[in-house]
C-alpha cells in the first residue's frame, strides 16, 4: 500500500493558564482561532476529527467528548472520529492518529483538537486524579503522583551523575526567558536561578518552579494530504515520521533505574534510524519538560549529549537558541503550563509557528528545517516522538 | 400572577466520591473475585507477599494470576524479605491528593527487597515519623503492616516502610 505525505496546514490556540472559561469555551476558542488561520477552509472539507483529552471524565465530569467537539464546531464527521487518551501525551497521540488516517487514505482532511480543563473549584481534584496515571492499586495508594515520582527521578540523577539543583533551576530560567516572549504562555515573567531555588518545596529536591503547572488550554490543528495541502496554506509543515516506545512497564518494580529513560533512548534510536538522521540534524526540539529534571534527562536520551551530562549541557547554554540545539524555544511545559491533552498539540503549534517565522525575534530559530516534538506520558514509561520539517519527505516512514 | 418557582433540594453534604478512595475494597465475594485476593488476605495476617512463577521462576510485583514471562498460571505465593534498602525517596509537602491530605507531609519511598531485579522486588511505600532530611539512599528499611480504618466499620490492610535503626 502506498502511503501519502501528510502536512499540518493550519493552527489555532487559546491562552493557557488558570482560566475561568469552560472546557467547551476552550474548544470553541481554539477552533475559531484555527478557522481564522485558514480562511480557505470550508468546514465541509473536514471529514475526520481527533480529540486529545486525558481526563475530562474526572475534571469536567464529561465523557464521549469527540462528538461533543463535533457539535460545538459544527462539523459533520464522515470518516473517522475518535478521542485519544495517553495521559500527558494525549495530544500527540491525536496528531499521530490523524496522520495515520490521512496517510493511509482513510481520511483526507482531519481536525485535531487537544484540550484540557484541569482547574476546578474542587481544590485538589487535579492531583487526586493524577494519582490514577500510575498503577493506582500499588503505587497510587502510596501517594505516588507526578511530583513525588519526578522528585525521586531527580534524586537518583543527582546521586548517580552529580546533577545539581542549580542546573535544574537553569532549565526553568531558559524556558521562562522564551516564555516571556510567548503571549499564550501561563507564565510570562523571567526568573533567576535564585528565585527557582527559593521557591516553595513541593517534594524535595523539587521546588515549585521545578514543576509545570495545572493548566487550562486548547489547541487546534488542521492536517491534510499532499494532494490538498496547497488549498489551505503556502507553508505546510510536513510530518516526517513518528515513534512510540514503552517497555513492559507501568509499576515501580518494572522501572529499573529511574534516572535512565531507556524507553526514550530506544524511541529516539528508532526515529533516527528510520529517518536516517542524527541528533545533530535537529534544529528545534520541543521536549516534555513537565519538571526541570525531565528536560535534563531528555537531552541525554535524545542523544544531544552523553548520558549523565544533561546538567552540564544546560549549564553551558547548549540548549539555548544558538547552542547545539534549540530546546523549547516556546517556553516548554514549564512556561506554558501543562494542560495534559493540549500539550502535545501545543508543541506542534510551536513548531509550525517557528517554521512560518511567526514568533517574536527573541525566540525565533532562524533557518530551522527539522524539528522534533517529544511528549511523554505516565511516570515517564511511555515516550512519543514526532518529526516535522519544512521539506517534504521523500518516503513516508511508519517504522522499520 | 407568576407561578412560584419550583424547587429541588439537594443533600446538605455530598460524600467524597468512592473513586477517591485509594485502597482496594479487599472484601471479595463469589468465585470470580480477584485472583490476587491472597495478597490482601496475607496482609491481614501480617505478611507482605507476592507471586512467583513455578514454571520459569520469575518473581513479580505486583502479584499476578498469569506469569508475564512464560504465561504459566502455576504461580506460588512467596513472602517478600522483611529487610530492604532505600533506593529513592522524597517527602510530599505540597499538592497532596485529597485522600492523603490528613497525614501530609509524609515520606514516599522506593525500596529494593531481595536481589533486585533477578530475585527481588522494587516497590513504593509510605514512611511515617521520619523526615526527608533524616534519610539517605542505601538506608536499611523493613516493611510493616498498616491498618486502614474507615470509612465505616470496615478494616483494610496495607504496608509501609520503617527505617531500621
Ligand atoms: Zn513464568
Amino acid at each position: 500500500m502506498s502511503m501519502r505525505n501528510v502536512a499540518i496546514v493550519g493552527v489555532g490556540i487559546t491562552r493557557f493558564g488558570v482560566r475561568e472559561a469552560s472546557w467547551k469555551d476552550l474548544v470553541l476558542e481554539a477552533g475559531k482561532s484555527l478557522f481564522d488561520d485558514v480562511p480557505n477552509l470550508d468546514k465541509k472539507d473536514i471529514d475526520s476529527l481527533f480529540v486529545g483529552a486525558a481526563q475530562p471524565e474526572r475534571w469536567i465530569y464529561q465523557t464521549h467528548v469527540a462528538p461533543l467537539v463535533a457539535e460545538l464546531l459544527g462539523i459533520e464527521v464522515k470518516r473517522v472520529i475518535a478521542r485519544t487518551e495517553s495521559a500527558c501525551a494525549s495530544g500527540q497521540l491525536a496528531i499521530r492518529y490523524a496522520w495515520l488516517s490521512i496517510a493511509t487514505g482513510l481520511s483526507d482532511v482531519a481536525l485535531v483538537v487537544g484540550v484540557e480543563k484541569m482547574n476546578s473549584k474542587f481544590l485538589n481534584i487535579s492531583q487526586s486524579s493524577m494519582i490514577n496515571v500510575g498503577n493506582r492499586e500499588f503505587d497510587g495508594a502510596n501517594g505516588f503522583t507526578a511530583p513525588p515520582f519526578f522528585a525521586m527521578v531527580a534524586q537518583r540523577h543527582m546521586h548517580l551523575y552529580g546533577t545539581t539543583e542549580e542546573q535544574m533551576a537553569m532549565v526553568r530560567v531558559k524556558n521562562q526567558e522564551y516564555g516571556s516572549q510567548n503571549p499564550y504562555a501561563q507564565f510570562q515573567k523571567k526568573v533567576t536561578v535564585e528565585q527557582v531555588l527559593n521557591s516553595r518545596m513541593v517534594a524535595p529536591p523539587l521546588k515549585l518552579f521545578d514543576c509545570s503547572a495545572i493548566t487550562d488550554g486548547a489547541v487546534a490543528l488542521l492536517l491534510t494530504s499532499e494532494e490538498r495541502a496547497r488549498e489551505f496554506t503556502d507553508t505546510p509543515v510536513w510530518i516526517l515520521g513518528g515513534v512510540q516506545h514503552v517497555d513492559a512497564a507501568h509499576t515501580t518494580n518494572q522501572m529499573g533505574e529511574l534516572a535512565d529513560w531507556v524507553a526514550l533512548r530506544k524511541a529516539a534510536k528508532d526515529l533516527y534510524d528510520m529517518l536516517k538522521i542524527t541528533p545533530d540534524d535537529i534544529d528545534i526540539a520541543e521536549v516534555h519538560d513537565c519538571f526541570t529534571i525531565s528536560e535534563i534527562i531528555e537531552y541525554e536520551e535524545l542523544g544531544f549529549c552523553k548520558k549523565g551530562e544533561g546538567g552540564k549541557f544546560i549549564e553551558e547554554g547548549e540548549s539555548y537558541i544558538g547552542g547545539k540545539v534549540a530546546v523549547n524555544p516556546g517556553g516548554g511545559l514549564l512556561a506554558n503550563g501543562h494542560p495534559l491533552g493540549a500539550t502535545g498539540t501545543r508543541q506542534a503549534w510551536e513548531i509550525v509557528m517557528q517554521f512560518r517565522g511567526e514568533v517574536p525575534k527573541g525566540r525565533y530559530v532562524d533557518g530551522a528545517e527539522l524539528a522534533i516534538a517529544h511528549n511523554l506520558s505516565g511516570m515517564a514509561q511511555l515516550h512519543h516522538i514526532m518529526a516535522y520539517s519544512v521539506n517534504k519527505p521523500r518516503d513516508i516512514k511508519f517504522g522499520r | 400572577m407568576k407561578k412560584p418557582k419550583r424547587k429541588l433540594t439537594l443533600p446538605e453534604k455530598i460524600d467524597l466520591p468512592p473513586l477517591l478512595d485509594l485502597w482496594e475494597q479487599q472484601d471479595p465475594s463469589g468465585p470470580d473475585a480477584t485472583g490476587i485476593y491472597d495478597f490482601y488476605r496475607n496482609l491481614a495476617e501480617g505478611e507482605l507477599t507476592t507471586t512467583k512463577c513455578k514454571s520459569c521462576g520469575k518473581l513479580m510485583f505486583p502479584p499476578q494470576i498469569i506469569c508475564p514471562n512464560c504465561y504459566s498460571d502455576e504461580l506460588e505465593w512467596v513472602r517478600i524479605p522483611e529487610e530492604g534498602e532505600l533506593y529513592a525517596f522524597t517527602e510530599l509537602r505540597l499538592g497532596a491528593p485529597i485522600i492523603v491530605e490528613n497525614y501530609t507531609p509524609f515520606v514516599i519511598a522506593i525500596a529494593r527487597f531481595g536481589n533486585y531485579p533477578e530475585n527481588g522486588v522494587q516497590i513504593s511505600g509510605m514512611m511515617f515519623d521520619v523526615k526527608y532530611e533524616d534519610l539517605k539512599i542505601g538506608d536499611k528499611v523493613r516493611w510493616e503492616i498498616l491498618e486502614i480504618e474507615g470509612p465505616g466499620e470496615k478494616k483494610r490492610y496495607w504496608y509501609y516502610f520503617e527505617k531500621v535503626e
